[in-house]
């Protein structure tokens, strides 16, 4: 989950800080304080977090794109100047076209706006946006909630009471509210001081950015394991299973599938590289044998562990998860059912490595994948009628794709209450059978019009004759030579 | 995201009166004429459908396109209505396909125009409709069961889509009003009852069809609250293609569908084998595949409108010619299943068989300029298409550290290939829901029960183990781990024991890592001990399995060379050895002769023919052996004469620093001069597979009975 800082820049965050004691300092210098802590943090624990660092007053400027450099976030924060008011609704707007240039609209971010509370006063006043935000046209929409999925975590450089005073918290609300109530506002408790502002970064920090520890288990084997970015819990029904998801982190590696994640607090990082991990050898071999395992992330939650390389070669272990449930991907069927292959009486994978249990196929072909009838276009119907003709006149040698095709027909006619259609089809094919050349077989004619016949008495509806699941045969005829007396 | 919405049940009821037996008509002209035809043939007239026909048809298209997208949980309950009510399937999931319907509906036939229009009406299949909604759906049910107490989180919701030809603006409002009726009093009735829902929310969508040509009398009417519990809309059209496009713009409306148009497919002409048009395909799918271009605003830049509706929008995507053989992975964010809007299409049905067979397509966004954009696939898994949606911005995972530069990544020589052995015997396979093992544990369980047998002892790197970097353990080691073990498979791991007592008589050197150790690494003997140990260790964690299990752990302790403390005492008491060893050796044939039972007489002799090439060995190695002992080694504390059994002499002695050719030369030339009348007796006495073991008796005389059954 990227993250992009938006800094207020406004004259308000110089007002100073009243400390007895020897130091004076600005809002603004608690602010640096503060997300000086985060970069600290995030280079050490979250190091793979894109960060981007956006300032804004009455205009926004993008100062440090997207980067997992703390470096040059960590400077271009410490150059920080100061400008004019405070006007958060075109910052807000510039952090969504940040954020949608750079990962799209699919990507969750988190965007943490540190301000000291002080939101502007008339046009371009939070307040002001609020007050008229549902009377925008579409091109002037209010730029929350996001159009990506986003926590937004207001980190406030003032004290809950001091905010409580005017309204300021109220409009903060609104604004997590506006955001689909995804994030929350941090307020600094005590007075203003270096102290409290870590401890207000501290809960943010616990809150967004603690690293996802687990354990990734395959029988006794076991590795402690880092996830990053941080799976964050998934709600699948609100209706009928309000409780979102989470991941839990023990992970069973099932074969050719699972690992489960279990939460311990391991320093993994004593025997650097030295000692054997059990995730390094599950890597080799993933990608050695081309295979991903199955990882098991909760009850009903599964993923897959698989080999990742990158343009420069470099390859990790990747886990993607799949949507909680039972049945994630269709065609490996119920996760629960999923057995080891030795237990089965024949391998199904085959002695020689040439078969494969999957992917298991439906128990209904879609209709694409069998030979519907649809005439909704006239041009389907007379393909149809067409098809039958065409076959007709190749009688006898066609006459199994000729019954099968006029068989297809009939059953769609009955289906559809088409009777006129199987009279008509009829009569065409009686017609075919006056037209018939000198040098037809015999058998062609026979064929014609018992077809036409047995159509008649399909279109007549009498139950005898329009049973959908009976097909029209051949006409057993003396023509042994011919395919006429072909069974279908 | 919500499983019991409306879209979870919809009845579909579709009025049989008499009335619908009239002509839509839209001419369908048959009768094509061909070129070959002759000339003065009066073609035949063309036919026109029913409106009942046009209802059905376009109603399964409706049902065609649901089951493609959504196989299962999305439910229809399809009802014809006449002078009474012909219900044609039922909730369940297993009547749930077009096939089943389209049987029950040649069934119903066509309406009879002859039947008295007074006694028929669509409000039987409104009223049936309204009954049915009540009923609890098995998806519903299952889920109130393990809902337990929350039991009333699953909702009630239902649609009731009517095809009918109504009258007028009254009659709708008649319809209208008696489904509000119905459903008062149905849920009343549901209330009591376990196997009936209340209905919370009902959807009415009440389609008019009247022929082409024809004013409507029924006018078009937006959705409506006509009640808390049920809202109402009117569409009136006109029977045929009109009717078709309707009611595929109803099932994108209410099953949350999209549109995409592959454009720019190249086909084979029919005609033309040689040239190749473009055509374009038009899919639906879930609306979320589009979700991108929904969210960032430029679903118009996307695509354009579809030709065959007007309404609806279609977002257009270029086919990207596939490169063979790829097998790239891409970052995908979502498969969803698709349904071509014109099935049985000449292109359609060219695109699906291709994706069929297995190929895959990129999509790629038409752009006026700058870089191209894919940002979907086409694939089919298991005989179903899906939509994949691929990320086509910056990813987050980009750039990942390399594994080397975690944990445990400079180490070089994990046993890579066995573990890609140990995945593959770990593979999992789709077992049939009934299948339940006798401990109740559904396959998964077994799966990861698999995993923790399989690896209880299973060092990751080569310099960790020597058993498993040994052909001759691999038998036993695919055994050990299993669940159950068979007598033979219980003979294999004992053969396998065997064949290392072999090795280690003579003296095979063994694969032990000598990375961090100086010099050559351990002597023979150590090496041979830290192979039974590890043996051992392996064999031991698997002991509780059962007792066949056992049965391998007694056979490795019986014959493995020493116990270990043995052997810590036989190393310091070496340098002594030689010099006891004539007193040793009368003492044990003392000892043997008293212990010899009936069983051992066989064996005891051909061992002791054999102490006499042993002692006459040893003397010549003697001095060797001496020579390259430590002299450092502690004198032993207290040696205790042990009584000895003879059986472990030999190994002992043969385990002397003599090299094995010199040592096997001795022997055989000995045996072979001296001995060579024995040795035609051995031969004569067991069969060919018993030669192995004959060595065995002599060494380890304990394991008699193991060898009689070998030979068994």
């Amino acid at each position: 989950m990227p993250t992009v800082v938006l800094l207020d820049s406004s004259l308000s965050m110089t007002r100073p800080v009243s400390v007895e004691g020897s130091e004076e300092f600005q809002r603004k210098n608690l602010a640096v304080h503060g997300l000086t802590m985060l970069f600290e943090h995030m280079a050490t624990n979250y190091r793979l977090e894109f960060t981007s660092l956006v300032a804004f007053s009455s205009l926004w400027e993008l100062l440090v794109p997207f980067s997992r450099d703390y470096n040059t976030l960590q400077e271009a924060l410490n150059n920080l100047e100061d400008y004019d008011k405070t006007c958060l609704e075109a910052a807000l707007q510039g952090v969504s076209n940040v954020v949608q240039q750079e990962w799209g609209t699919s990507c969750p971010c988190q965007v943490v706006l540190v301000t000291d509370g002080a939101l502007g006063i008339g046009r371009g006043s939070l307040r002001h946006s609020l007050q008229t935000v549902k009377q925008r046209v579409d091109d002037k929409k209010f730029p929350l909630p996001f159009p990506f999925p986003s926590k937004l975590y207001v980190m406030c450089i003032a004290n809950a009471e001091e905010l409580q005073a005017t309204d300021s918290m109220d409009n903060l609300e609104q604004l997590i509210n506006l955001n689909g109530g995804e994030g929350q506002i941090y307020t600094m408790e005590g007075p203003l001081c270096l102290k409290s502002v870590q401890s207000m970064f501290g809960k943010l920090i616990d809150q967004a950015y603690s690293p996802f520890h687990a354990v990734l288990r395959c029988g006794n084997l076991t590795s402690d394991v880092q996830v990053f970015p941080r799976p964050e819990p998934v709600t699948i029904d609100e209706e009928v299973d309000p409780i979102p998801k989470t991941v839990q982190t023990e992970g069973d590696e099932i074969g050719t599938g699972a690992t489960d994640d279990t939460e311990e607090e391991t320093s993994t990082n004593q025997m650097a590289g030295k000692s054997p991990n059990f995730c390094v050898l599950l890597h080799g071999s993933l990608k050695v044998e081309g295979m991903v395992a199955l990882v098991q992330l909760g009850p009903d939650w599964f993923g897959m562990l698989y080999s990742q390389a990158d343009s420069k070669k470099k390859s990790n272990l990747m886990m993607s998860l799949f949507d909680p449930g039972s049945e994630p991907l269709p065609w490996l069927g119920r996760m629960s059912q999923l057995g080891p292959a030795s237990d089965a009486a024949e391998n199904p994978y085959g002695e020689d490595d040439s078969k494969s249990p999957f992917p298991i196929q439906p128990k209904h072909k879609r209709s694409y994948a069998q030979n519907v009838t649809v005439w909704i276009k006239a041009s389907g119907l007379q393909t149809d009628v067409q098809k039958i003709l065409r076959n007709a006149k190749k009688l006898p040698e066609k006459t199994q794709t000729f019954y099968k095709e006029l068989n297809r027909l009939r059953k769609a006619a009955l289906a559809f209450g088409f009777w006129e259609l199987l009279k008509s089809v009829a009569e065409l094919l009686e017609r075919e059978c006056t037209l018939l050349p000198d040098s037809a077989h015999p058998d062609a004619a026979f064929q014609l019009s018992h077809a036409a016949q047995q159509l008649k008495l399909a279109s007549s509806g009498d139950s005898k004759y329009a049973v959908f699941e009976q097909n029209i045969t051949p006409m057993l005829t003396d023509f042994s030579g011919g395919g006429g007396a072909d069974r279908i | 995201m919500r499983i019991f919405s409306v879209s979870h049940k919809t009845a579909f009821v579709v009025d049989h009166c008499p009335y619908m037996a009239e002509s839509s008509r839209q001419l369908i002209e048959c009768d094509m004429l061909t070129k070959s035809r002759s000339q003065g043939v009066i073609p035949l007239a063309p036919v026109s459908k029913s409106l009942w026909t046009c209802a059905i048809e376009c109603s399964m298209e409706y049902c065609r396109i649901l089951y493609d997208v959504y196989p299962t949980k999305k439910l229809v309950n399809y009802i014809v209505s006449d002078s009474e009510v012909h219900i044609l399937n039922s909730w369940k999931q297993e009547n749930q396909n077009t096939q089943e319907l389209m049987t029950a509906l040649a069934a119903v036939g066509p309406p009879n125009p002859r039947q008295d229009p007074e006694c028929c009406s669509v409000l039987h299949g409104l009223v049936a409709a309204v009954e049915s909604l009540c009923k609890i759906t098995e998806y519903q049910h299952e889920s109130r069961t393990t809902l337990m107490d929350t039991a009333d989180r699953v909702a009630n919701r239902g649609r009731i889509i009517c095809l009918t030809n109504a009258k007028s603006d009254t009659h709708v409002r008649m319809l209208e009003d008696c489904v509000l009726e119905t459903i008062q009093e149905q849920n009343k009735r549901a209330a009591g009852s376990d196997r009936l829902m209340p209905i919370q929310q009902c959807e009415l969508v009440l389609v008019h069809i009247y022929p082409q040509g024809e004013e409507t009398l029924v006018s078009d009417r937006q959705k409506k609250e006509l009640s808390s519990v049920l809202s109402s809309e009117v569409h009136s059209v006109r029977a045929g293609r009109y009717l078709a496009g309707k009611l595929n713009v109803l099932v994108q409306q209410h099953f949350d569908l999209a549109s995409t148009t592959i454009t720019n497919i190249p086909m084979k002409e029919e005609q033309h084998a040689n040239t190749s048009a473009n055509y374009d395909v038009e899919l639906l799918h879930h609306r979320d595949a589009h979700i991108e271009f929904i969210k960032s605003g430029d679903l118009h830049m996307a695509g354009s409108t579809s030709r065959d509706s007007g309404l609806k929008e279609t977002v257009t995507l270029k086919w990207c010619t596939p490169r063979t053989n790829s097998v790239e992975l891409h970052y995908c964010t979502g498969a969803y299943r698709i349904s071509p809007v014109d099935v049985n299409s000449r292109p359609s049905s060219c695109l699906t068989n291709f994706l069929l067979n297995g190929r895959s397509v990129l999509l790629e966004q038409p752009r006026k300029s700058g870089s191209k954009v894919i940002s979907h696939m086409l694939s089919s898994h298991g005989g179903e298409i899906f939509l994949h949606v691929l990320n086509s911005t910056r990813s987050t995972l980009e750039d990942p550290p390399s594994i080397s530069e975690g944990c445990g990544g400079r180490v070089t020589d994990y046993r890579i290939t066995d573990f890609g052995e140990f995945m593959r015997e770990n593979r999992l396979t789709p077992f049939p829901e009934s299948m339940v093992d006798a401990a109740c544990r559904t396959p998964v369980e077994r799966a990861k029960f698999q995993l923790e047998r399989h690896t209880r002892y299973w060092p990751m790197i080569i310099s960790q183990t020597t058993i498993f970097n040994m052909q001759a353990v691999v038998p036993l080691a695919n055994l050990i781990v299993k669940d159950t073990l068979t007598d033979e498979d219980v003979l294999t791991c004992q053969k396998t024991v065997y064949n290392l007592v072999d090795m280690e008589r003579k003296s095979d050197p063994l694969p032990i890592s000598t990375a961090g150790s100086r010099g050559k690494g351990p002597k023979r003997d150590e090496q041979y001990r830290i192979m039974w140990n590890e043996l051992e260790t392996l064999v031991k964690a698997h002991v509780g399995t059962s007792e066949r299990h056992q049965r391998v752990l007694d056979c490795i302790s019986a014959c493995r060379s020493k116990p270990p403390e043995e052997e810590e005492r036989k190393k310091r008491g070496r340098k002594r050895e030689d010099k006891r060893t004539k007193e040793r050796e009368d003492k044990e044939d003392k000892t043997e002769k008293n212990g010899k039972d009936t069983e051992e007489k066989g064996w005891t002799t051909d061992s002791e023919r054999l102490k006499g090439v042993m002692e006459r060995e040893k003397d010549e190695q003697s001095e060797c052996e001496i020579i390259k002992d430590s002299p450092d080694s502690p004198e032993p504390l207290n040696k205790k004469p042990r009584l000895a059994t003879e059986e472990q002499q030999p190994p002992e002695k043969s385990k002397g620093p003599v090299s094995l050719l010199t040592l096997w030369t001795n022997r055989i030339t000995q045996a072979n001069s001296r001995k060579h009348q024995e040795f035609a007796g051995r031969l004569s006495s067991v069969n060919s597979k018993a030669e192995l073991y004959q060595h065995l008796k002599e060494e380890n005389g304990m394991d008699v009975h193991e060898n009689g059954k070998a030979t068994r």
